[in-house]
């Protein structure tokens, strides 16, 4: 191992920052890698009113605040992980954290991804939102009111068939390198109650797709942990990803939409609509981001 | 950008590093050429709206030597905005009247200062809101070609209603952190200018056809502000004028965000006054040879529409493209009111912060990261405000145009003489600062002072401003006094509540000399 990978906690003194805290300890756990708790706080430009709105007496105020909240961060982090906190100014938090992954030559930005207030588990957020739309490294998105287990137990990859699985297989090895956590491949199947036919046939095609994927993941795979495929079945994505039994010290792992520039993030439907109903954190590997995975 | 820190011990012992290649305090440094600098300066003064709402009462006071009064109003802005300047440099990390007058004069005046900066700032968005109110049905009438629909804003709750409307999205979009973008400001401004200029040539226009409402020959004198009958008439109309030229000393003060901070903040300011001055030279001579200052229809002296000018005027000067100018004026005042309350809820959360308001002001809202308190309470005092002097007076937006001119001679003239003060051991050290940091606030100051003493006297009369009055004395005086005297006993009830700050314990007071940061 030539360097600790680090990994860019998006944080904000709410339960959605609190929950990305969670997640990152979690992974770090996962990895070996530190966290890089990061509180983006917004440049002020001049405001064009009638009123000195005393930007630089603003900003230190902000900062100051802003260092309060990150201690509060802080010591949201167990002791067997290291954790820096860094305050840093953007136009926007996004782009900030974008900036942050960049400059510490991140492995991953960890974001709280609820939308609080709305009753699905997982609406994804603004700011979780934008990241998907532009980061360059994984994005790892947080359930709402994650704690983070002792220790991750499976790893979770959904696999589409289109060409492009095997980016994301890449990252799937990369990620899973010398752990002992178990592995899962699965296939989403959407079944139309009116041609139950064709869905069998469907799914016979995943499953039988899944085995190649095993088998190649197998050649270059270090894991120690027992590799299962799975296809499930349901009248929606989101039905399906609900039929498959979770852990709670589990996470998934998708790719992102072929509509996304090379090492850009875009959810595609699936992943998107996938959201809606996962029960534990998901980790979005861009479509090229594969080669440069954490270690 | 330099290299990321890289440190590597337990979290609870982490200090927070700041990314470095950032400007520290978060301004978006370096990103504001001369142009730039200037619109944000138009921006700030929102010209549309300030001479909807200011030609009618500076009419009213001053008549025909309006254009006289508007220039010699700048005088004592331009005084105060060199002292400003020398504030703001001196102290970078205040950024309002409150700190710079408490350090100056420690927490009693230091509270009045910040207290009648949030007053003009409470009563500007009130006014702000009910011009945006009125241009509104004004600019649907205008639209759908029906008259009837621009009456509606004289029926009471629905304007109230409305600008409830205008306060809690103006509100919403401060407290999302929201700012309007550079491309937003440039239309914005551009389409303003256009639009006054158009205005002043179609009304020019008129005269010179004979079909002007109340055709009023230009005449060189009309330049001449010593020609105003009265000294308390000259006071009420240089009041008006600081609320004219109110917001351009913003340019002076921003430094660190401009591309060149020793040269583009000062050439800003001046050619933002230039401007500034040409147009309100162009649209006070023009609209008083169209309407003249009788009491008439669309006589600037017509208390019915002196609170709202172009909402009168639009249609008999401009004709088909009347919608134009409510746009302008719409678009102005909401823009406007949108950034003045950023002013406001910046301060109070300052005053929170030191302890000279109850603690609340000072939370900082964790998801926009914007004093979301103070914001809120900005808008809920505000639109309570207005919803009071609409009900009491109908005429009520020339009423708050004079109380505002006084609260903002107020607050300058507090500030400009904390600058004395504060700067008052290094005075005689240079020619320099005797001019900038002595001589010009001082005077600037003290002009205010009178400006303000004076109008303060002459509102007792029932004749004042619009006419309103209760129990015999000027609703002007009344409302003045009122928002004073509050303050002064919410003072007392923040020193009993909390003592510490009035003791001196958050905010030193000090010289410059005092090797402060």
């Amino acid at each position: 191992m030539t360097r600790t990978a680090n990994y860019v906690v998006a944080y904000e003194a709410t339960d959605r920052g609190r929950d990305a805290v969670q997640l990152g300890v979690a992974l770090a756990r996962l990895t070996a890698a530190e966290l890089r708790i990061c509180l983006i706080l917004p440049t002020s430009s001049a405001v064009p009113a009638k009123v000195p709105a005393g930007a630089s007496e603003y900003g230190s105020l902000l900062a100051a605040q802003g260092r309060d909240w990150l201690s509060e961060a802080a010591d949201l982090v167990p002791s067997d992980v290291t954790a820096t906190t860094h305050l840093l100014w953007a136009e926007s938090t996004s782009e900030g954290l974008i900036r942050a992954s960049v400059q510490f030559d991140s492995d991953r930005i960890v974001v709280g991804a609820a939308s609080y207030g709305v009753l699905q588990r997982f609406t994804v957020g603004s700011i979780a939102n934008a990241l998907l739309h532009a980061s360059p490294v994984p994005v790892a998105l947080a359930p709402r009111g994650y704690l983070a287990p002792a220790a991750i137990s499976r790893i979770t990859c959904a696999m589409g068939t289109r060409p492009g699985w095997k980016a994301l297989l890449e990252s799937m090895v990369a990620i899973s390198e010398g752990l002992p956590v178990d592995l899962r491949f699965v296939t989403l199947v959407e079944v139309d109650a009116a041609r139950s036919g064709q869905a069998i046939d469907l799914s016979a095609a995943s499953a039988a797709h899944l085995t190649s994927v095993v088998e190649h993941f197998e050649k270059d795979s270090t894991s120690s942990g027992f590799v299962t495929t799975e296809v499930a079945e349901g009248r929606s994505v989101e039905d399906a990803v609900e039929k498959l039994d979770w852990r709670v010290d589990e996470i998934a792992l998708v790719g992102s939409s072929r509509l996304a520039q090379p090492s850009r993030i875009f959810l595609g439907v699936t992943a998107n609509r996938m959201l809606h109903s996962l029960p534990v954190p998901l980790i979005v590997v861009p479509t090229a981001a594969a080669a440069n995975s954490p270690s | 950008m330099a290299s990321s820190p890289t440190p590597s011990s337990p979290a609870a012992t982490m200090p927070a590093a700041t990314v470095t290649g950032i400007s520290p305090k978060g301004l978006s440094a370096g990103s504001i050429g001369l142009l730039g600098a200037t619109v944000i300066g138009i921006s700030c003064i929102a010209p549309a709206y300030t001479l909807t709402a200011s030609l009618g009462p500076t009419a009213a006071a001053v008549g025909t030597q309006m254009p006289g009064i508007f220039l010699v109003g700048f005088l004592p802005m331009l005084l105060v905005a060199l002292g400003y300047r020398e504030l703001n440099n001196a102290m970078p990390d205040s950024g309002t009247s409150f700190t710079w007058a408490t350090r100056a004069f420690g927490p009693w005046l230091g509270w009045l200062g910040g207290w009648g900066l949030i007053v003009a700032t409470v009563v500007v968005l009130s006014n702000l809101a009910g011009v945006a109110v009125d241009f509104l049905y004004l600019a649907l009438a205008q639209l759908f070609g029906n008259p009837g629909i621009a009456d509606l804003t004289n029926t009471l709750w629905i304007n109230i209603g409305t600008c409830l409307v205008f306060m809690v999205a103006a509100c919403y979009v401060s407290y999302r952190g929201m700012e309007t973008t550079k491309a937003v400001q440039y239309v914005l401004v551009a389409f303003q200018l256009i639009v006054l200029v158009w205005f002043s040539i179609s009304a020019v226009v008129h005269v010179t056809n004979g079909s002007a409402f109340d055709a009023l020959p230009f005449d060189a004198s009309w330049f001449n502000p010593f020609a105003v009958p009265s000294f308390s008439a000259f006071a009420a109309g240089v009041s008006l004028s600081i609320f004219i030229f109110w917001g351009w000393d913003v340019t002076l003060t921003m430094n660190e965000e401009t591309k060149n901070p020793e040269t583009t903040p000062g050439r800003a300011a001046t050619l933002t006054v230039v401007i500034i001055f040409l147009l309100y030279i162009l649209v006070a001579v023009a609209t008083l040879m169209f309407s003249g200052i009788g009491t008439g229809e669309f006589g600037l002296g017509n208390e019915d529409i002196s609170g709202n000018v172009f909402a009168a005027l639009a249609g008999p000067v401009m004709g088909p493209f009347a919608i134009l100018l409510s746009l302008a004026v719409l678009s102005s005042s909401a823009a406007s009111l949108q950034s003045t309350f950023v002013g406001p809820a910046r301060t109070m959360l300052a005053m929170g912060h030191y302890g000279a308001f109850p603690r609340r002001f000072a939370r900082i809202s964790p998801t926009f990261k914007s004093p979301g308190f103070a914001t809120i309470i900005a808008a809920v005092v505000a639109w309570g405000f207005y919803a009071v002097m609409r009900a009491l007076s109908t005429d009520v937006l020339t009423d708050t145009i004079l109380t505002l001119g006084m609260m903002i001679c107020f607050y300058y003239g507090v500030t400009a003489l904390a600058c004395v003060w504060y700067f008052r051991k290094e005075a005689l050290s240079s020619a320099r600062s005797f001019f900038l940091k002595f001589l010009a606030p001082l005077v600037g100051g003290v002009i205010l002072a009178v400006i303000f003493v004076t109008t303060l006297i002459d509102s007792m009369n029932p004749e004042y401003g619009s006419g309103s009055n209760i129990g015999g004395v000027g609703l002007v005086f009344l409302l003045a006094v009122f928002l004073l005297v509050a303050g002064i006993v919410l003072m007392f009830v923040m020193r009993a509540v909390n003592p510490a700050f009035f003791r001196g314990k958050t905010l030193r007071r000090g010289t410059s000399l005092d090797a402060q940061r």
